[in-house]
């Protein structure tokens, strides 16, 4: 149906308020609000991030996507509970202590959302504890680490650790990312994965909780 | 030869007579590790500017002009907004460009000018950049949705900012011409620039066009400051008079040699991947290796591509110093 092409498109333009009054249409028009989820609003948001990570879209336009699919999801969330659809699974993410860059960290939560994914976010300079103790209480099956300073990249090793002694390290899956980062530190501490952009950790994400 | 000639030297594709400058561009140390090699014997008493020449650098001045009073308003959390619209912006404007606070910082400019005459050091200074001054004002994330929430406010900012920047540029020419100057902007990171080339030259291109003109008059050379992958970056920085880079971020995949063979004739300075200081002696030795024969080929001066890191022992960054001149002699050899 053309509608949810023209949310998805929309959507990837930024355009929120469109988006929004296009999905009160489809609403109208009796479309499910699933389909306008996945077919109108993850669709923009992955075509946005397949771009992304080919280069040929930067952050501020993947921003101004993403808000118009939160707030396009913000409105289809009553609909979406009412229809008891459940999201594929739930991440905790977060910068880890002692780092303030948060600018990378906020695009993966965008990303992971973009897959129906829902995502708890620590904000930055989060404690090791705090990623176990959120994993545990919120039961989170993800929990995903960004640092991008070389000094405070062992704080994953540390999440790792803890995980382990705190007996969740089965349940639990740990993505790592950030600018220092890369696969042969992600093996070296023993996280399960790490991408080099948002829009991997994604595809990632979605396939740790699908699998 | 002088520490200033030897820079000079390089910024005109010329090699000097005996090795390359020994600079650590760098020059405001992470604080993390002045602190570190304070436990492991660097005198507390050093004034800021003798910690270079402590270490065996070369001396070298940098002016970074404030753009802002102390009175202005602080974000109230990290890389948060100061001003988030037009009226916002208009109720810090009193605190903004403040032209006394340049007028003291140049006194300093003043005092450098006969060592600077003879020779003893290289002068250069910073100014804020059409992308990251905005940055300060709106906030880290506000920034990035301004150039489609609010294109108006973001190019009269950078209206005011240029014109700001030409009156200081008078006064420091008045004093002095410095050998270079960078533009602080770190636009780019691992995956490359943050934003378009549409982007670019419908924002920041106007703003450049007003400023680079006058400075490159005087001879000065304009040089951008931008860390993570700016490799795709250059040929857009080129159109705007750019005429060089630093520092060249190793760990974000910049391969300062491609870069090389694609511009011959643009400015490197930095390139030494940080990471190896972390690691050993032979890995620094290796690094530098890597970056010999770009080094022969002029017009790049190596240096640690950001602030060195904290986990770099005092003892090890000896050892680069001595390796940073050692390579810079081979450099210069035919
Ligand atoms: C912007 C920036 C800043 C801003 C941060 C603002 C903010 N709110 O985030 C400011 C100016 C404040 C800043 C401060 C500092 N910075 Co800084 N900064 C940068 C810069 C230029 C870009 C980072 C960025 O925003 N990238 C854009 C985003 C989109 O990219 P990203 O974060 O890499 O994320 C992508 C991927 O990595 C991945 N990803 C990220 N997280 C995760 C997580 C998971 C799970 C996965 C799977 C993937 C993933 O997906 C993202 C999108 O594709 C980098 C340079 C670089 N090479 O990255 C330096 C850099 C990170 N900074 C550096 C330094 C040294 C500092 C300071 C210590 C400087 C100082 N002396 O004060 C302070 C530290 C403050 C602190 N305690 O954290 C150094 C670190 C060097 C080192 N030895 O580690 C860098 C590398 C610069 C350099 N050239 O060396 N910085």
């Amino acid at each position: 149906m053309s509608i949810l092409n023209d949310i998805s498109e929309n959507l990837q333009r930024g355009k929120a308020k469109v988006v929004k009054e296009l999905i009160q249409q489809a609403l109208d028009a009796g479309e499910k609000p699933e389909t306008i989820l996945s077919e109108g609003l993850l669709d923009g948001m992955n075509i946005i991030g397949a771009k992304f990570k080919e280069g040929t879209v930067y952050v501020p336009e993947v921003l101004v996507a993403a808000r118009a699919m939160n707030q396009g999801a913000a409105m289809l969330k009553p609909y979406l509970e009412e229809a008891g659809v459940k999201s594929i699974g739930r991440a905790c993410l977060g910068t880890v202590q002692g780092d303030l860059h948060d600018i990378g960290k906020n695009l993966v939560k965008m990303m992971l959302e973009g897959k129906g994914i829902e995502v708890i976010d620590l904000g930055t300079d989060v404690a090791p504890e705090t990623f176990i103790q959120t994993a545990i209480e919120q039961d989170c099956q993800l929990i995903c680490l960004s640092a991008l300073l070389t000094t405070t990249m062992g704080v994953m090793g540390e999440v790792v650790k803890k995980a382990e002694e705190a007996g969740i390290r089965d349940k639990v899956k740990i993505m790592i990312g950030g600018a220092p980062v890369d696969e042969a530190f992600c093996r070296q501490i023993g996280a399960d994965v790490y991408t080099p952009d948002a829009a991997s950790a994604a595809d990632a994400a979605k396939a740790l909780l699908t699998a | 030869m002088t520490n200033r000639d030897r820079v000079k030297a390089v910024l005109n594709f010329e090699m000097p007579d005996d090795r390359l400058p020994a600079i650590e561009w760098a020059s405001w140390w992470w604080d993390r590790t002045i602190m570190e090699w304070q436990k492991q014997g660097l005198p507390a008493n050093l004034g800021f500017h003798d910690i270079a020449p402590y270490l065996g650098l070369d001396q070298h001045y940098q002016f970074w002009l404030p753009h802002r009073d102390a009175l202005c308003p602080q974000p109230k959390f990290f890389g948060g907004p100061i001003a988030e619209d037009e009226e916002e912006y208009e109720k810090i404007l009193p605190h903004l460009y403040p032209d006394g606070d340049v007028d003291r910082q140049l006194e300093f400019m003043r005092s450098l000018k006969a060592g600077h005459d003879a020779g003893d050091y290289p002068v250069w200074f910073s100014l804020d950049g059409g992308f990251w001054f905005p940055r300060t004002i709106l906030g880290i994330e506000n920034h990035l949705y301004s150039f489609y929430d609010q294109p108006e406010l973001y190019e009269r900012i950078l209206n005011d900012l240029a014109e700001f920047q030409l009156r200081q540029l008078e006064k420091i020419y008045s004093i002095l011409t410095p050998e270079f100057m960078t533009f602080g902007e770190d636009m780019s990171y691992n995956n490359g620039p943050m934003i378009s080339e549409d982007c670019f030259d419908e924002f920041l291109l106007p703003y450049y066009n007003k400023v680079v003109p006058y400075i490159k008059e005087h001879g000065t050379k304009v040089i951008i400051d931008s860390d993570g992958d700016i490799s795709r970056m250059v040929p857009w920085l080129k159109r705007v008079g750019i005429e060089g880079v630093l520092p060249l971020e190793r760990k974000a995949g910049v391969d300062v040699a491609a870069l090389r063979e694609v511009h011959p004739d643009f400015l490197f300075i930095g390139a030494f991947d940080k990471m190896t200081m972390r690691e050993s002696e032979e890995a620094m030795r290796e690094e530098f290796e890597r970056l010999l024969p770009v080094m022969k080929k002029g017009g790049f001066i190596p240096s640690v591509d950001h602030q060195t890191p904290p986990d770099c022992p005092l003892e090890r960054y000896h050892i680069y110093v001595d390796m940073l001149k050692e390579y810079g002699r081979k450099a210069v050899e035919d």
